[in-house]
This record gives structure tokens, sequence and C-alpha cells, in this order.
């Protein structure tokens, strides 16, 4: 590991969301390489603190050094989960794929068990925080197999993620629609959560297991020649850094080579001709959050770019706040402080835009700030299906 | 449209990088800045010296020996590049103090003065002398900062400790910008019943909005206030990265993070991409041209090695004083140690001599003959190469449509 490359000149402190608010967190320097040097594998781990750690990744983005203290506390934060017995908590938001399955599966049930006092107060008995709205779960899912929308050359895997698939598979099935209108042949493969949940759980073999699962699948996929496509950014940083990263999935270093964050995925089929799509206007002013995993993503703002070129569009772009959510981290009731406090900051400039609407690759970061700011929270490829006049309906 | 093709692609995030970034934006071309992390400027006082070798900085500059590349810039240029600065600073709500012609002085956290060209008007009101006599307001468990060091040098100066709930710089600064904090402290102060001539604080009075912060302080005090620059974290340092930032972004420039170049494509005389590591396909960005803004050896410019010296983009051929017994000056604390002078020398411009590439352009520390802390000139040289380098390459960029 890379932590004596660390100078100490404390630039991911000041860069990390959770320092700032939270006094009970020593910050990615001390949690990170400072707190490393004394870690011995010979010993058992001791820092519950490193679970304080959001895992957004801003300190490696900003270090002036390449150390990657969030991997550091990554890898510490597995190493306490295995030699302690999990919390519920943990073990709940680790088996967030499982809950949530059963979530959609009754739906109706859930919701209305959700969104009451007595359901808030349970959930809140069992260390979930109801600050913002519980995602609504959605009864119909993404359903699996060929979509026949499209006879294109080019063959696209969709690798949608749980958020879409449980609560927003309105979002899914019209980026969907979106690739369909490129000339593209999508097609739905067999998947499972990416794992990132587990792996912020501390709870590695859980990850590992989802990770190998969905590593089969979508390995066919593309021995068949397909391209794989993610929407989420979070789902695409776990399959593209930590599959053969972290998790050691024999797989990864091919499935990476062919995953493709869905706005490059666009512009690559834009800039080979292939597709040449007419983007019409939409009037209004919208403030772009960039999720902290796009920015990890190393691709620049892809879904800026294409957004760039439509007609009407005033899109203010907003880099240097973390929304707080995280995925699971702000619904974990000691976290709740924390992650109100980042959102706040995020949202308190984003209001002084006066946009209309919050753009937002990534489905935790929307719910966090819509929740806070009364603003709706849309997904770019929403903004694109708009402009192209790409609805659900047939 | 493609996402990895640009006009430009600016290596380096710093004054130099950002400045040549948003000029290059201005002037219609599509650029892009690549940078492993936050910039060393995110580490330094937030103040702009010019050449702190003499009161006038011009003079100063005029007399520096004959290799310097101050010399590369015309004196037009230079002044336009401060005008510059200071008219992009005032837009980003930052505004700067001070003149060309005349260097001034800054307290230090020692308690010493550090002399500098144009600071940020929160620094403004610093004393120019010893006879001011200061009351210095500090924070309660504050590590970066020890009022003592300035009690102990300065007659009349005393300090209060004002307890903010919170002990670090980064962490009081964001509460600043909280106007229930704001009002705690105000009430605070106002009980102090402070007799001194000024207020000093460190430089903690907020992150977006400190020259606010510190005007109304002075208002409701009825005292000038200033701040002292602290040891990193050093939120001056991080007003102006953030500010130059924000102004590049506005001219339409991208910015990818965690970006270490680690290879190049080229083609006879060209560069035609710099790569990154990458777990996936190969991460590059092709470019017309390039700007190399790295810096020297903590900006990550250069690597010394027991041997020699390697610069770290594109290995262009590294000027050295010479033997490696010429690096280091037996006395630390000597502002003349050789290694001061390492760097790469360019043509008249901006691009490296010796070396075959015809659309790299060098800006700020990664220039040779600097010796930047004995002449106290880092970021006044960073921000005129940056214009040098802004305009040969728009004349190359233009010539070669």
């Amino acid at each position: 590991m890379n932590y004596e490359h660390c100078i100490r000149c404390t630039i991911c402190v000041e860069n990390c969301p959770v320092f700032r608010v939270n006094p009970d967190f020593p910050g990615p320097k001390q949690a990170g390489p400072d707190a490393q040097r004394f870690r011995s594998e010979k010993e058992k781990a001791q820092d519950e603190w490193v679970f304080l750690c959001s895992q957004c990744k801003r300190c490696e983005m900003a270090c002036p050094c390449g150390v990657e203290p969030a991997q550091i506390i990554l890898r510490e934060q597995q190493r306490y989960g295995k030699e302690h017995p999990q919390t519920a908590t943990h073990l709940l938001f680790a088996n967030n794929y499982y809950l949530s399955a059963l979530g959609s599966l009754t739906a109706p049930l859930a919701n209305k068990f959700a969104s009451t006092e007595t359901g808030k107060n349970i959930l809140r008995k069992i260390g979930i925080s109801t600050y913002i709205p519980f995602p609504k779960f959605s009864f119909r899912t993404m359903r699996q197999g060929k979509k026949n929308l499209n006879k294109g050359t080019k063959k696209v895997a969709f690798f949608y993620g749980c958020f879409i698939n449980f609560y927003r598979p309105d979002i899914g099935r019209k980026i969907v629609r979106l690739l369909a209108a490129m000339n593209v042949d999508v097609v739905l493969p067999p998947q499972w959560c990416c794992g990132l949940p587990a792996l912020g759980n501390g709870n590695l073999a859980l990850a590992k297991y989802f990770a190998q699962k969905n590593a089969s699948s979508l390995s066919d996929y593309i021995d068949a020649g397909y391209d794989i496509v993610y929407a989420c950014t979070s789902c695409g940083l776990c399959i593209l850094h930590d599959y053969p990263g972290i998790m050691e999935i024999p797989q990864g270093k091919k499935i990476a080579e062919s995953s493709y964050n869905l706005h490059e995925y666009i512009i690559k089929l834009i800039n080979e001709g292939y597709a040449k799509p007419e983007f019409g206007k939409v009037r209004r002013k919208i403030a772009y959050h960039i999720p902290c995993h796009l920015r990890a993503l190393k691709i620049g703002y892809p879904a800026q770019k294409l957004m760039a070129t439509i007609p009407g569009l005033e899109c203010e772009i907003f880099d240097d706040t973390c929304c707080g959510l995280s995925g699971s981290y702000g619904f974990k009731e000691n976290n709740e402080f924390t992650a109100i406090q980042i959102g706040n900051r995020a949202v308190s400039l984003i209001k002084k835009t006066g946009a209309k609407n919050i753009v937002a690759d990534c489905g935790s970061c929307r719910m966090q700030l819509e929740g806070l700011s009364g603003i709706t929270a849309l997904d770019p490829a929403e903004i694109l299906c708009e402009s192209l006049n790409i609805t659900n309906q047939k | 449209m493609s996402v990895t093709e640009y006009d430009v692609v600016i290596i380096g995030a710093g004054a130099a990088g950002l400045t040549t970034g948003a000029l290059l934006a201005e002037r219609g071309f599509n650029v892009a800045l690549v940078t492993t992390g936050e910039p060393t400027a995110c580490l330094s006082t937030g103040c702009i010296d010019v050449c702190s070798c003499d009161e006038n900085p011009l003079t100063g500059i005029k007399n520096l020996p004959p290799e310097h590349p101050f010399h590369l810039v015309d004196e037009k240029t230079i002044r336009q590049s401060l005008n510059y600065f200071q008219t992009v600073m005032m837009d980003m709500g930052m505004p700067y103090a001070g003149s060309i012609e005349k260097n001034r002085s800054v307290v230090s956290a020692l308690g010493t003065f550090k002399t500098s060209c144009l600071v940020p008007s929160t620094m403004e009101a610093a004393p120019q002398n010893n006879t001011d006599s200061i009351h210095i307001v500090t924070f309660k468990g504050i590590k970066d900062f020890y009022p003592g060091y300035i009690v102990s040098r300065r007659k009349n100066t005393n300090f209060s400790v004002f307890d903010a709930g919170v002990y670090s710089i980064m962490s009081i600064a964001s509460r600043f910008e909280d106007k229930n904090f704001f009002e705690r402290f105000i009430i605070w102060m106002d009980k102090l019943r402070i007799d001194e001539d000024k207020i000093a604080l460190p430089a903690v009075a907020g992150l977006e909005s400190a020259s606010e912060i510190v005007n109304s302080i002075a208002v409701l005090m009825g005292k000038p206030v200033f701040e002292i620059p602290t040891i990193p974290p050093s939120m001056p340092g991080r007003r102006l990265f953030n500010a130059l930032k924000k102004y590049f972004r506005k001219k339409g420039g991208a910015i990818y993070w965690a970006w270490p170049v680690v290879g190049t494509e080229k083609t006879g005389k060209l560069i035609e991409a710099v790569t990154t590591h990458s777990e996936g396909r190969p991460n590059s960005i092709n470019a017309r041209a390039f700007i190399l803004g790295t810096g020297s050896f903590v900006g990550g410019g250069l690597t010394a090695t027991r041997q020699d010296i390697t610069e770290n983009v594109f290995n262009l051929p590294v000027h050295i004083s010479g033997p490696r017994e010429t690096w280091f000056d037996n006395d630390y604390f000597s502002l003349n140690h050789g290694i001061g002078r390492a760097g790469i020398i360019v043509d008249s411009s901006m691009r490296p001599a010796d070396s075959p590439w015809n659309n790299i352009f060098l800006c700020g520390g990664i220039l040779a003959e600097t010796e930047i802390l004995k002449n106290g000139c880092g970021h006044g040289l960073a921000l005129a190469t940056a214009h040098a380098a802004a305009q040969s390459c728009a004349e190359y960029l233009s010539h070669e449509l």
C-alpha cells in the first residue's frame, strides 16, 4: 500500500465532507495513512470509527501524492467487519439487495409501512434514519431479457443497478429507449447488487459473492460481443475499480475494459458516426450535482458534455459538494446528523442558483438532494429523453 | 464533441495552469485540465509574491540574473498578468490589494514580516511595521496556530481565545459562514473591549466569503481586522485555488481529478495524447497542444534521485546547477541551495529548449533558474509566464488551423 507517500499536507482533510461536520471522525489523513502505520495484521482491528468514512473518495481525488486514503480505510473496514460481529444495521444494509427485492414484491404494503409514523418509529428503532422519505419501492421492476426495440449492430448489456430496478424502473425503461433511439440493440442481462453496499458495511465476503455472480453473467455477454453500459455511477465505480481491485474478481479486468458510463457510451456512438441524435429544446435552468463517484471514475463529466448541446438548457455544475447520503451511509441513524449537515451545504449552494431541477447521475444523491431541498431531482438521462422526446408510452 | 478530445490539455492545477487554462478558454479554445490532486497553491499563504528582493518588484525583476525566466516576459505582460489576476479575483468575490510598484508586508504566523506584492484583502490591514499594537483572537484547541510566537516577537501584542466548539482550521472556517456562529463570535468579541489598534485572526474567517466576513468584523468592532496566514491547512491558499478553479470552470474549462499523466502518445514533433492509469480501457485525452504547469519538486513536476533530476510528464531535459555536490548548501536555512535552480529551460515562445516537441508550452515553477524561495517570486512568476505561455499556445493553435 502506498501510505508511505503521504507528506501529511492535509489537503485530503480539507476535502473530507465528514471531517468538516463530525469531530468524531479523525479525517482521511489520520484514519488512512497515519493510522495505517500502526496497524498490524497480527493484531485485531480496533478502529470502529473507520465506519464513519462514507467512501466518497474525495480524499483520493485531492491527494497530490497519489495516496489513496479512502482505499486504505476501505480495507480496514473490511478487516474490522471480518474480525468483529456484524451489527444489525450493517447486516441489513449489506443485504440491501434482498431487502429491496422483498420490498418490491410487497411494494404497496412496504411503502405504506415506511410512510406511517409507526413504520418510521420501527425503522428508527432498528437504527434506520427517516429524515428524508424512504424511497418508494416499485412493484414492477426491470424485466430481464432482450429488448426488441432495435436491431442495430451495436449490442449493449445494460447494468441498471438496484436503485433503478427497485425504486425507479421508469428511469431504467427510459434509458433502454434512449439507447434504442441511438440504434443500439439492448439486453438486460441477469444481474444482482453490484456489491458496493456490502463493501461499505465491511462485508467483503458478501460483496465478493455478488460480484462473482455479476462477473460470470456480464463476462458471457462480453464474449458474445456486447458492451456493458451502466447508469449508476457508484455501481460503475465498483465494477471498474473494486472488481479488479479489492474484490480480486478473475474476470474483473476484462469487464472493466468493456464497461461504459451511459453518457460516455452515447458520446462514443456519436463520435464514431454511429448515432446522430438531434437534441431538441429544453428551456430550463438546472443545477448539475456531480456525484462523488462520477469524479472518481476519471472520465470527466460526459453527461454535461451531452447536455451542453441541448439548446435552451442552462446548466451550472457543482462538483465541490458531496450530498452526504452516500448510499446506505446516511440511512444509519448515527450518521444522520453528518449526512444532513453535508447535504444542507450542497443544497444551500444549489438554491442560490434558482435552478428548477437538480440533475445527478446517482440515485442516492437525487434522493438526498430532493429530500432536503424540495427541488425535483432528475437523472441526466431524463433530460436527454425529454430533449429527444422519448417517453415510456408506446 | 468527444469526451477526450480538446484543443489544449493543461497539466497541473496551480496558479499557472488554471490561469493559462482560463486565458485559452476565453479565446474560445476547448480546454481540459488534468491534475494528480490539488495543487501546492492550496498550501500557500494565498499571497502573490512577484519579486521580494526589492521594495519595488519591477526593479527587483530587472536585477534578477539574466537567466531568470522572468526576463522572458516583458514588463507590459507582467503588469497585464497581475491586473488580469486582480480582475478575476474581484469577479470571484475575493479581492486582492496591492500594487505592482510597491511590495507590502504580511504578518506571518511566527510574528515575522513576509514581503509580498498582492495580498488577499483580508490581510490588507496587516501592520507594515512594529508600532501598531495588536490583539490576536485565536481559537481553542487549534493545532496550526500559536499566538505565543507572535506575542514573544512583538511589543503591545495580546491575545484571547475563543471556543468555537471545533478544533481544526477547516471546521472553524466553515462555521464562520454560519450566521448564528458569526453572531456568537461577535457578541463574545464585544465583551473583550479590545484597546489595541488592530485585531488579528488566524486565517480561518470563512471559505467562500472571507473578504465580507473580515469586513463585517472590522465594521462591527470599529477597528482594522486582518488575517494571519497559517501553516497548512492554509485557508487563503485554498480560497485562491477555489477562486481560480471556479473562474476556469466558468470559462468552460473541464477538470479531470486524480489524473496523473503516466504516458504520452506522440508522432513526429507533436505530442498527441496523454494517458493515465486505468483498471479498464486505456484512459487517454487527445489534444493539439499541451501546457505543462506541474511545478517543481513539491508540486510533482520534477523528481530527484541520488544521481539526477527528471521531469515527470514528457521526460524533458532538466537543467541542473551541476553535480550533486552543488545541489545543497551546508546551511539548511540558506536560500542558495543549487537545487532551487533546477527545471526546464524554455525559449522565448515558452517551448522547452533542446527538445523536439513543437506543441508543449511551459509556465510556472517547472521553469529553470527560478530560485523561487530566494527571489520570492512564486505566484507572480506563475501568473506572468501563464500569460506568455497562453499567448504562444494561442498563436500556435490559430496558425495550425
